[in-house]
């Protein structure tokens, strides 16, 4: 049983994730943490786009919030997102990573030592590099590693960076993504 | 590129530092400052060991780590909504003081510090203003006095400006907007955008480090500026700092913190939130 699933995305993304939250079943049993690059100032109107299309309510963490299940995480934007211990978030306002903050490398990793086996990783459509260490560690650390089909992606950077530095497990697209949720869902209720 | 530490080493320089200076990192929040410390150690090339014998021989080789492990980075009127709030909501309330005392905590290299003294000059409150500025990193302080920051990584500074301040009537001129060349050069030439002297000559920034206590300063304030900070502090050391403030306040006075941080209770109790500002409640 995952006690958390992580998604990096960044150009092309939105639509994806989208899908995916709107899939959900409402009592979705994992946490869910979205690091997606945006637009520093167009801040207020992309939780509400997520929201509409969720099952789930999407919610920017304040710093030290618990990780409770029921929420999808959207790193707020202009900050680092990372998992502390004690199953709470920490926020950081550090220097850029790869010209981005939130940086997927950097919550993907706090995640991955935090959650080890327990944790599934996901990298979706993107024109950079951001998240393919991070992607790496999430395996390296026993987690489940997932990327969208490059095929089936409008900017296949991300997952092709991803697989060209670690022997990622699934690439699915959004269909299978999905049934990997469902997946869960299913398996938590027996 | 992922230079964490180790706990244990982690632990071993956080007893270091405390060994041999006043700075206790024992209740930062870690994920962070474990980074930061990897980042110092694959920098200088150097490893654990090597790292913690030098700062326990050499006070100012220490000094200079503290100074590397603890940058963060601000910007004028980060978060525009914030300075907004601010200036519609927050400054009318100060118009009947006589004087109006500023802390801004953990101030970095200084951008909110000049953010909040444009305000307080568009709100016509500047010469009742008394300012001080702190932070536990003598290196931004430098950079905080000067005023002087990168301009072509910092074009979001113009854009904000316009946001919280520019798209206003000028009420000096009866302009319909207010130029940022009021109190900011640029020199495109240099990289530069430059603080105008009168908003530099008000401050005083000071080396003060938030985890050993209160700053000194002859009575309670009106203002007291934290954003971005405590995210630095595990949540029990969040809470000391809040309380803090709470006693370092005026009845009446305001605590402004980051969007994305919450005064958790009980500490909450003493406060009475509105948006983004924590008032300390008053005698009446």
């Amino acid at each position: 049983m995952y006690k958390a699933i992580i998604i990096g995305g960044s150009a092309g993304s939105f639509q994806v994730v989208a899908r995916i939250l709107n899939a959900l079943n409402s009592d979705f049993p994992v946490p869910v943490l979205l690091i997606l690059h945006r637009l520093k100032h167009v801040r207020s109107g992309f939780v509400e786009a997520l929201s509409i299309k969720s099952s789930i309510p999407v919610r920017e963490p304040d710093d030290k919030d618990y990780i409770r299940p029921g929420f999808a995480w959207l790193a707020p934007s202009n900050y680092h997102l990372f998992v502390e211990l004690g199953n709470r978030f920490a926020l950081s306002t550090e220097p850029q990573v790869n010209h981005s903050r939130p940086s997927i490398d950097l919550s993907f990793f706090s995640a991955a030592k935090a959650y080890r086996q327990d944790l599934a990783g996901i990298i979706l459509s993107g024109a950079n590099r951001d998240g393919a260490g991070g992607l790496k560690m999430v395996g390296d650390m026993g987690g489940t590693t997932i990327v969208q089909d490059p095929n089936e992606c409008q900017v296949p950077v991300m997952p092709l960076e991803s697989m060209k530095i670690t022997k990622v497990q699934h690439v699915y697209n959004t269909e299978q993504i999905i049934r990997f949720f469902k997946k869960i869902q299913g398996n938590a209720q027996i | 590129m992922e230079r964490e530490v180790s706990d244990s080493d982690f632990r071993l320089f956080v007893k270091t530092v405390r060994q041999y200076s006043k700075y206790d990192f024992s209740d930062y929040s870690d994920k962070s400052l474990k980074r930061m410390v990897g980042k110092v150690i694959a920098d200088k090339k150097t490893d654990i060991n090597r790292l913690v014998r030098d700062i326990s021989n050499y006070s100012d080789y220490l000094e200079s780590i503290i100074n590397k492990v603890t940058v963060n980075t601000t910007e004028l009127f980060r978060d525009p909504s914030v300075w907004k709030f601010l200036r519609k909501k927050v400054l009318p309330g100060l118009k009947t003081w006589s004087t109006i005392n500023i802390w801004h905590a953990g101030c970095s290299t200084g951008q909110e510090v000049y953010s909040m003294l444009i305000l307080l000059n568009e709100a016509g409150l500047f010469d009742r203003a008394r300012v001080i500025a702190t932070d536990i990193n003598s290196e931004v302080l430098k950079v905080a006095r000067s005023g002087k920051y990168r301009y072509r990584f910092n074009k979001g500074y113009l854009e904000n400006f316009d946001l919280v301040v520019g798209r206003s009537r000028d009420k000096s001129t009866g302009a319909a907007n207010v130029p940022y060349s009021r109190y900011l050069d640029v020199d495109e030439e240099r990289d530069i955008i430059s603080i105008k002297p009168f908003l530099l000559e008000k401050p005083v920034f000071k080396k003060h480090d938030l985890v050993a206590g209160e700053v000194s300063y002859p009575g309670k304030f009106d203002l007291i500026i934290c954003r971005n900070v405590v995210i630095y502090f595990n949540h029990s050391l969040q809470n000391r700092i809040f309380e803090m403030f709470c006693n370092n306040l005026h009845p009446g006075g305001i605590l402004v913190i980051g969007s994305h941080e919450t005064i958790a209770s009980p500490v909450s109790d003493r406060f009475i939130r509105t948006g983004h500002a924590y008032k300390k409640p008053g005698i009446f």
